[in-house]
């Protein structure tokens, strides 16, 4: 694993297993920063390149690829361990109502199961007020990019720093309801703030990284993340006692949370935009997809455009690594369940408003600071180099084979240029100089 | 000794139309050029590219890249441009019902070339091609 040079600023995401790995090299090709290198068949992650996307774990076939996370501990009986339940976990259980779900973490060990519902809806409130003071006061350039995917923010960080402007100065809802449900489990049970530890239950790979230190300001709010499909088997367990009982959530406490529709299709692509009041907004999902509308908004098209919702994953969150069910079955499953619970939202503005403007809605961070809390960055090249990387690029007339070991030739004209991989590993000269020798025989 | 590359543009090929930007835009960042400067040359580039895809023949995009200033230099063997200062103006088009539906033709190319480029030269003339010159300056 190549440790960066400084290694406070980012952490590494994946390892590889050099047992399972057969040097086949489809996540050298699939990595869409280029952050792979198999020289020597020694699989490295360049770490400063690597936005997290896990796309490298989706193609691999040897399954020699993992995530750095942390291992599902015991939870602590000394501490009040609350549940942040992502969206898409919702979407994992066919057929079965959101505060059942929420009743069944609660059995399985969890203190208390706090549903996003709410925050979701002050999120859309925040995203329509900053539209619409912002068609007055401009000051933030058309399409604004939607902050939720944490893969998109560091796509923009890396390779399209110019865009940073572009990204809506919202804080995403699960960092609100972290905060929100520290301070008030906090006053409800006369406990230490230090006393409660905050478990996300996520289906993003991105989020389980152990904390990049510079991203602390937003992510200490939560204290732990847990991927879907980790609790998963747990969760259907108590289900099923559940159903065998005959228990049901809405016996349970006095005031079960109120569920919002546009909480369950938020882990749908699209899903974010279809709560926003405005016409002029676009959903677009898939790494491809978000590379190619991230490369023509910076070439100035789209202007007409006020918001725009990205997500890397297929489908939106629902297809999320971490996901224990298939993103087109718990797809279907938000559909059926958007029927029940419709599109209205529950909670009024005028109880929004005053919490909003204490300003904990809007974070704070300028681009500048962003790029430097994703800490991913690009090596610079000089003139000199790039001409030279010309030079070499006409010599080895290659075919992006990756044989060497890097994503393509260019990639590899670059790491000969910057002394991380020699000429002489091309197999297309190698052949070329083989050739001649014969010729001449 | 300036840095040169040039793209070839295809007349009519909307598919791969903007590639040669993306390349250069790619290009400036590895330079770590100005994100703004590589802003308004990706914008510039683009709509000459487009231009060319639409109206031009086959032309060619090339790149110059020296100490304290980069140069885009467009050219095309298409249908050229009639008059010049028509063309400058904002909203004047010359695009077919064909490019408007596909959302283009908004009479903004040139004027957005001229607005992010420090030099921007024009020869043309009817039916014999247009050359557009354009340069950006470093500091």
């Amino acid at each position: 694993m190549t440790i960066s040079a400084d290694p406070s600023q980012s952490s590494p995401y994946i390892t590889f297993d050099t047992a399972l790995c057969t040097g086949c090299g489809k996540c050298i090709k699939a990595c869409p920063t280029k952050a792979i290198r198999l020289y020597n068949d020694n699989p490295t992650c360049l770490t400063n390149n690597c936005i997290r996307c896990g796309e490298c774990l989706r193609v691999c076939p040897a399954g020699a690829i993992s995530i750095t996370t942390y291992e599902l501990e015991a939870l602590r009986k000394d501490k009040v361990s609350i549940a942040l339940v992502s969206p898409v976990l919702y979407s994992q259980f066919k057929g079965v109502m959101p505060n059942d779900i929420l009743m069944a973490i609660k059995k399985i060990g969890f203190h208390n199961a706090m549903d996003p519902s709410s925050y979701i809806e002050m999120f859309l409130y925040a995203v329509e007020e900053y539209i619409a003071k912002n068609r007055i006061t401009g000051l933030s350039p058309w399409p604004l990019i939607s902050p939720v995917c944490p893969v998109v923010m560091s796509l923009i960080a890396y390779q399209f720093p110019n865009l940073l402007p572009h990204l809506m100065p919202i804080m995403r809802p699960v960092f609100l309801l972290a905060k929100e449900t520290r301070e008030r489990i906090s006053w409800e049970y006369k406990i230490n703030k230090d006393a409660i530890i905050l478990y996300h239950l996520t289906p993003c790979p991105a989020k389980l990284v152990p904390i990049r230190s510079s991203f602390a300001r937003e992510i200490s709010l939560v204290d732990r993340t847990m991927g879907i499909k980790d609790v998963y088997a747990q969760i259907s367990v108590q289900l099923n006692q559940m159903k065998k009982n005959g228990i049901e959530a809405s016996m349970d406490g006095p005031e079960p949370p109120k569920i919002s529709g546009n909480c369950l299709r938020w882990g749908t692509a699209g899903g974010e935009i279809a709560g926003i009041d405005s016409d002029k907004t676009l959903a677009v999902s898939g790494l491809r997809e978000t590379i190619t509308y991230l490369e023509k908004i910076e070439m100035g098209l789209f202007k007409d455009i006020e918001y725009i919702e990205f997500r890397i994953c297929p489908e939106g969150c629902v297809g999320g690594a971490l996901n224990a069910v298939d993103k087109y079955m718990a797809k279907n499953t938000i559909l059926k369940m958007l029927k029940k619970f419709g599109p209205e939202r529950n909670m009024p503005l005028d109880k929004v408003l005053p919490r909003y403007e204490n300003i904990w809605a809007l974070s704070d961070m300028t681009p500048d600071e962003l790029q430097r809390i994703f800490g991913v960055y690009k090596e610079h090249i000089s003139i000199e180099q790039l001409q030279e990387i010309e030079k070499i690029l006409k010599q080895i007339q290659g075919k992006d084979c990756s044989i060497c070991g890097a994503p393509d030739c260019r990639t590899f004209a670059e790491d000969v240029v910057t002394g991380k991989a020699k000429l002489h590993d091309c197999v297309m000269l190698r052949k070329r100089e083989t050739d001649k020798v014969l010729e001449n025989k | 000794m300036p840095f040169v590359k040039s793209f070839n543009i295809k007349r009519r090929d909307f598919v791969r139309a903007g590639e040669a930007s993306i390349n250069i835009q790619n290009i400036l960042k590895s330079l770590n050029m100005d994100p703004k400067l590589i802003r308004r040359i990706a914008i510039c580039g683009y709509e000459g590219e487009m231009n060319v895809v639409m109206h031009g023949g086959d032309g060619v995009l090339k790149l110059e890249i020296d100490t304290g200033k980069i140069v885009l230099d467009i050219s095309d063997n298409g249908d050229g441009i009639e008059d010049i200062e028509l063309a400058m103006q904002k909203g004047y088009s010359t695009a077919t019902e064909e490019h408007r539906e596909m959302g283009f033709g908004a009479g903004m190319g040139l004027p957005n070339m001229k607005a992010n480029s420090d030099v921007l030269r024009i020869k043309s003339e009817k039916s014999n091609g247009a050359h557009v010159h354009m340069e950006f300056y470093v500091y």
